[in-house]
């Protein structure tokens, strides 16, 4: 059907797949295919969703994860689950960005934050072989690789680190899109050199649906996101199951959406209520499946990897 | 003046940053999967050559940068440039010198140039690929290697120093890639 390539990249991805199910089975952990489609769509200032018409009267919203129906279905009992399918985010479109993309996401009810890194580096040497790890925080990256107390300094300072990795308009950013620029061009680059790099000990603001905890007289959130060779392959979290904390994060997230002049979106209700009615304490991380398959096969884009890439006109 | 968000830039596309024009190389898309995302662009200055790369917020506006590209006929060189031809309005314009730059030994008359502009100036002049060109001085032709890959050098009728092969005798027509001043094979072929 397929020559050459094509045919070796198709039953290596149906390999992964396989595996990745066989890694989940192993661990008594159940699939759930969750909706696509949904009324509501996830809040993060910044992920924008792709909007569906349903009907001609009703918009419903393609998921950008599917973490909002599994933890529906964690308030419901479900015990561990694992999702494998495809999630869709607008403007996602780059070299290792795909407006939908393959993710696998899963729960474990009771396995401490450090186990939920273990079970992750796991899956992922699943694809990439037997690498070692190792583990660097938010603050320990900035001082290492910049030079910098990132709570401690000024915007001022923020954006004088910033000047060697060619800003544009820097003068206007604010403290979040500073950092952000100086984690994506001066830490980055820096992280999964050879093995796997755990990015932990997120700042509280940036905790999005993670619990917040006090580490060494300092507040940070129990986040982490999982490097190879530079490029973030998952993000996982001690799940918040703090109904109102989760509806501030929200309204929040909103208006950061409403400042830069992005659409806002209602508030999930059904999942704020099974929120409040509980889930059972639990971590939870998704990781990018193409991207994983990518660095797998050293590729360097994703498009190299899909059978089917968004037509990307840039 | 029109803008374009950094999210719709793409290669080849003209824009003005800091009141000069630049050439886009390539823009990539750098976006953490909690944070702000960012378009990292790489462009190129139209009059300096410069490269540089430039990171902005994405959905930044960028100008267009007022380029306007038009076919334009030799006619005649100036002492200080040369004269062209608009092939639609049959304007003619003088283009300094300074402007022809290393195209000096590439101007014959009657071809089509790319003539560039910038707001109205001529910033760059751009010759067809392949010329056809008379070799007017080179030392005589040695028939046996007929490879090509042995090299001698060469004078042509408009005075561009090129590089043939040995076996190229003077009055013959070459084609030369004027990208790298090489040459390619003989005319005709």
């Amino acid at each position: 059907m397929f020559p050459g390539p094509e045919a070796n990249l198709l039953k290596d991805r149906a390999a992964m797949l396989r595996k990745a199910r066989g890694f989940f089975e192993e661990r008594g952990v159940i699939e759930v295919d969750c909706c696509a489609l949904s009324p509501r769509a996830a809040i993060d200032s910044n992920i924008d969703v792709i909007a569906a018409s349903v009907s001609d009267r009703e918009t419903g919203f393609l998921h950008t994860s599917p973490e909002y129906a599994m933890k529906r279905l964690l308030a419901h009992g479900s015990g561990d689950i694992y999702f494998l399918g495809h999630v869709y985010r607008k403007g996602d479109i780059g070299r290792v960005h795909n407006p939908e993309f393959a993710m696998a996401e899963w729960y474990r009810i009771g396995l401490s934050f450090t186990g939920m890194i273990e079970d992750t580096c796991d899956f992922l040497r699943l694809f990439l072989g037997p690498l070692p790890a190792s583990s660097i925080s938010y603050r320990e990256s900035f001082s290492r690789y910049l030079g910098i107390d990132y709570t401690a300094a000024s915007l001022d300072e923020l954006k004088q680190a910033a000047l060697p990795f060619s800003p544009s308009g820097i003068e206007s950013w604010n403290r979040d899109a500073t950092v952000h620029f100086l984690l994506t061009h001066g830490i980055e680059p820096h992280l999964g050199r050879g093995g796997l790099t755990v990015f932990t000990d997120y700042p509280p603001h940036e905790a999005a649906l993670a619990r917040v905890v006090e580490k060494n007289g300092e507040k940070v959130a129990e986040r982490f996101e999982i490097y190879y060779e530079s490029v973030e392959l998952a993000n996982g979290y001690h799940e918040l199951s703090d109904a109102f904390e989760l509806r501030r994060r929200f309204e929040e997230e909103n208006a950061i959406r409403q400042s830069q002049s992005k659409e806002t979106y209602l508030l999930d209700e059904a999942f704020l209520e099974a929120m409040s009615r509980g889930i059972p304490d639990c971590c939870g991380v998704s990781v990018g499946f193409d991207r994983a398959l990518m660095l797998r096969r050293k590729a360097r884009s994703l498009g190299e990897v899909l059978p089917f890439a968004w037509p990307s006109m840039l | 003046m029109s803008t374009l968000s950094t999210n719709e830039i793409r290669v080849g596309m003209k824009v003005e940053v800091d009141k000069e024009p630049w050439l886009i190389i390539s823009n990539e898309f750098v976006k953490p999967g909690k944070g702000n995302a960012f378009n990292r662009i790489k462009m190129k200055n139209m009059i300096s050559g410069r490269v540089v790369e430039r990171t902005y917020k994405s959905g930044e506006k960028l100008d267009v940068a007022d380029i306007e590209e038009t076919q334009m006929r030799f006619l005649y060189k100036e002492a200080d440039g040369a004269v062209f031809m608009d092939e639609k309005t049959f304007d003619q314009i003088t283009i300094s010198n300074e402007i022809i730059g290393n195209n000096q030994p590439w101007l014959m008359e009657e071809l089509i140039y790319q003539v560039v502009f910038y707001k109205g100036a001529v910033i760059e002049l751009v010759p067809p690929t392949f010329i056809e060109m008379l070799i007017t001085e080179t030392a005589p032709g040695v028939r046996g290697d007929t490879s090509g890959r042995v090299l001698k050098p060469a004078t042509t009728e408009t005075g561009a120093k090129v590089q043939v092969p040995i076996f190229v005798e003077e009055g013959e027509k070459v084609k030369i890639d004027t990208r790298t001043g090489e040459y390619v094979s003989r005319a005709g072929s």
